[in-house]
């Protein structure tokens, strides 16, 4: 065995490098004598495990040529060698786009690699590609000038004030390594349109980073506070979507406002929702959103705005007969079991993190 | 016996199988020639010397189109300027390429840049419809590269793009910012809906269309044929270039040079071929569109009159828009014309003033009209049967001024814009006009 490997070994390596490996159709060689050394031509190098297993065998059969009668079968074996056929795979180390798209570094790729990729293995990917993204929407690639601020505006209002609260392997742990940014709004054919969405844990799609302005940033104006809060509403509740699928949260939550979810929540205003006992109109598709829309909005808006949204549930019975009374009921029944969670769950005092993340915040609008 | 006819059985398929392999019809891997091209592709983008010229088509234009300069270099960086607006024409923007290989080699402008203006789904960027923008891209594949043009196709919308290598004129024009000449954008502001130019023995009527970026050029030859063409414009450094050229006999036309402003006069003046010649106001169409009312008249009861002729502005006179205020009515959405409308009284056309009241479309009072009289040179007249409903005095003179408009006796032109939209131009003077669609 080991004397047959030997020589194919050398002989191999000798005279049949894969350059010069010539192609001889099955038709000639099975006719010929050396049937053998004909078809070893096929195989392209020692180091194939598949090519060595043949040439073993062939060697093999090899020693009983003189037993013609084998000569069909060796031709059989030769037919199914010819099936792997010869194409050259070429220059395996160069194929085009293997292991993503590469571009010249900018001094944008530079930063994202020292303020997100080194600290906490994330990347951002900003240029355009259409295969992240759904492909039947309309939707632009980013500015290159809102990067910077957006992934730092990220920084300081997400990802430091969980580190503050939660420590840096809590956020190594959780945080989505992976951030999609579009320019543009990705727009539903209802009208409405989508600001942000997570897929398993792994990646945050933000939208709308062309309308990013903080107060430092030329053009801002008060209103553009909205699109700030907007985005990290998207944030926060993308990352309350990963902590409730790490760890879900009590099943008392499903039935506060059980019966009042729908799917035409878009037909609903917010202070409609509010009256329901919703923070927000899209709380109330179903129970998952409900609970990340809770912890996005106390986060987004404080405890003030929060305690004010609250308190602007007018008097009286909502459409959906839900009371006043009710409404508050169901809210503050809600804001007990989200901080309840985040306590219980992963050990943060959330209302700590609320202060630190609207103080952030407001320090970019205001 | 047996076994070996079993033992052929099976090997003769290896001769029908072995017939077809081993062919190399390429000398190279295929990643090895997709390379190859990725590599003549950017070094054609980045080896002319002077950039290259852009020219987008995006798809809701309709044949309208946005010129472009660019300048490639090799780390992924492309310079741009668009005409797209007086801004972006002289505003030089910086920002990334890449080319890749997917089913086709592509180019992508990868972050935002005037190309993607164009196909923002924010319509209020681009002057496009909320999610789809003006239907354009920004990610284009490379369909065919000769030695001065690359021909691109829109990968999401199949815009059509080329790309023309830019002489040295154009690069300096572009960077010294000489692109600021818009004055053929003031032509709206003409006191007349018609624009004439005589060039040589020809008289063309000159029609802008500033939202789709194209012109429609009529004119009538030696022999009294009337000729029309439409075509998309792009602006020069002192001008404006037809996309396809106006040939009209032996004269070609192929954009205006020189285009002039006189603010005071609000008239113009252009350049064709290095002379210079006024352009004209006119009271009437230089070849009126004699069965565009019947077709305008027409099309709602052709459709069981489930919509109307509406405008929003109203009546634009004498250089104002919205001329009689009927945007200033109470709760006013939009007014509409609708032909042979059936009442319990009798069928009328109506000139209707559609307003909101408690969120619904209401109508409280609308003019009502004879059927037009449209006389065979496309002359169209309204006169006034009277008046349903009462218009509250606050809104009386917006309304009853618009229905005395609609009556006035010269009657009116109809220029067709495309299927569903109509501009409606008083024969009077030809400064009064207003502009219909089918809603």
């Amino acid at each position: 065995m080991n004397h047959f490997l030997t020589y194919y070994n050398e002989t191999m390596l000798d005279t049949h490098s894969p350059a010069d490996a010539k192609v001889i159709p099955i038709t000639t060689c099975a006719y010929r004598r050396g049937a053998f050394e004909a078809c070893h031509d096929k195989f392209y190098g020692p180091s194939s495990p598949a090519a060595t297993f043949l040439t073993r065998i062939l060697r093999r059969l090899g020693l009983l040529k003189k037993h013609r009668g084998k000569l069909p079968f060796l031709l059989l074996l030769c037919s199914m060698v010819s099936c792997k056929k010869g194409d050259n795979l070429g220059d395996l180390n160069n194929i085009p786009g293997l292991g993503g798209d590469s571009s010249a570094t900018t001094a944008i790729d530079q930063w994202i690699d020292d303020t997100l990729t080194v600290p906490y293995n994330v990347t951002a990917k900003y240029r355009w590609d259409q295969n992240e993204l759904d492909l039947n929407k309309d939707l632009t690639p980013p500015m290159e000038s809102k990067l910077i601020p957006v992934l730092s505006a990220v920084k300081k209002v997400w990802i430091d004030t969980y580190v503050a609260e939660a420590g840096s392997n809590f956020m190594k742990t959780l945080i989505p390594k992976f951030f999609i940014l579009v320019g543009s709004a990705s727009w539903n054919t209802d009208g409405t349109i989508t600001l942000g969405s997570a897929e398993g844990g792994h990646q945050i799609i933000l939208y709308v980073l062309n309308n990013f302005y903080t107060k430092d940033m030329p053009g801002y104006v008060p209103a553009d506070s909205t699109n700030i809060i907007q985005m990290f509403h998207t944030i926060e509740h993308e990352f309350g979507h990963i902590l409730h699928q790490t760890v879900l949260y009590p099943t008392d939550y499903k039935t506060i406002t059980v019966g009042l979810y729908t799917a035409n929540w878009n037909n609903v205003s917010d202070a409609q929702a509010h009256q329901d006992g919703f923070v927000t109109a899209y709380a109330r598709s179903a129970p998952d959103e409900d609970f990340v829309e809770m912890i996005a909005t106390m986060l987004t808006l404080g405890k003030d705005g929060f305690d004010k949204l609250v308190n602007s549930i007018s008097p009286g019975a909502s459409v959906d007969g839900i009371s006043q009374a009710q409404a508050i009921s169901n809210l503050r029944q809600k804001q007990q079991i989200v901080v309840d969670y985040f306590k219980n769950t992963w050990s943060i005092d959330f209302y700590s993190l609320q202060t630190r993340v609207r103080s952030a915040m407001v320090s970019l609008i205001q | 016996m047996k076994k070996r006819f079993f033992i052929y059985a099976l090997v003769l398929p290896a001769f029908l199988v072995s017939c077809r392999k081993d062919k190399t019809i390429f000398s190279q891997s295929p990643d090895q020639r997709i390379n190859q091209v990725l590599t003549a592709y950017q070094d054609s983008l980045v080896n002319s010397r002077y950039g290259w010229r852009g020219f987008i088509f995006p798809k809701a234009l309709n044949g309208g189109v946005v010129s472009f300069y660019f300048a490639f270099n090799n780390t992924n960086r492309v310079q741009m300027f668009s005409d797209f607006d007086s801004t972006s024409a002289v505003t030089k923007l910086e920002s990334s390429y890449r080319l890749k290989a997917l089913q086709q080699p592509v180019l992508i402008f990868d972050t935002y840049c005037y190309v993607s203006v164009l196909a923002d789904p924010d319509g209020s960027v681009n002057g496009g419809t909320y999610g789809n923008g003006l239907g354009s891209d920004f990610q284009f594949s490379i369909d065919t590269v000769t030695a001065d043009t690359i021909k691109l196709t829109g990968s999401q919308h199949n815009t059509r793009a080329y790309l023309v290598k830019a002489a040295k004129q154009d690069s300096i024009d572009f960077y010294s910012q000489q692109y600021s000449n818009r004055n053929f954008d003031k032509w709206p502001e003409y006191l007349t809906y018609f624009k004439r130019v005589t060039v040589g023995s020809t008289t063309y009527e000159v029609q802008v269309n500033r939202a789709t970026r194209m012109v429609t050029i009529t004119w009538i030859d030696g022999n009294g044929v009337t000729h029309k063409m439409v075509t998309g414009y792009y602006y020069t450094a002192t001008g404006v270039r037809f996309t396809v050229p106006i040939v009209d006999g032996s004269q070609t036309l192929t954009g205006f040079d020189n285009v002039t402003w006189n603010a005071l006069t609000l008239t113009s003046t252009v350049s064709v071929n290095g002379t210079v010649y006024p352009v004209n106001g006119a009271a009437r169409p230089l070849s009126p569109d004699a069965g565009a009312p019947n077709r305008w008249w027409g099309y709602p009861q052709a459709l069981g009159n489930a919509g109307g002729w509406a405008s929003v502005k109203g009546f634009h006179s004498n250089g104002v828009d919205d001329a009689f205020g009927v945007q200033a009515i109470g709760n006013y959405y939009y007014l509409a014309y609708q032909p042979q409308y059936q009442l319990t009284s009798g069928v009328y056309d109506l000139l209707f003033f559609y307003l909101v009241v408690n969120n619904q479309l209401t109508i409280n009072y609308a003019p009502a009209f004879q059927p037009p009289t449209i006389y065979s040179d496309g002359r169209t007249n309204f006169s006034i049967l009277g008046l349903l409903g009462n218009i509250p005095s606050a809104d009386s003179v917006a309304v009853m001024k618009s229905a005395l408009q609609l009556g006035e006796t010269n009657g009116y032109y109809f220029v067709q814009q495309d299927s569903t939209s109509y501009d409606m131009v008083g024969a009077k003077d030809g400064k009064t006009w207003i502009s219909w669609f089918y809603h």
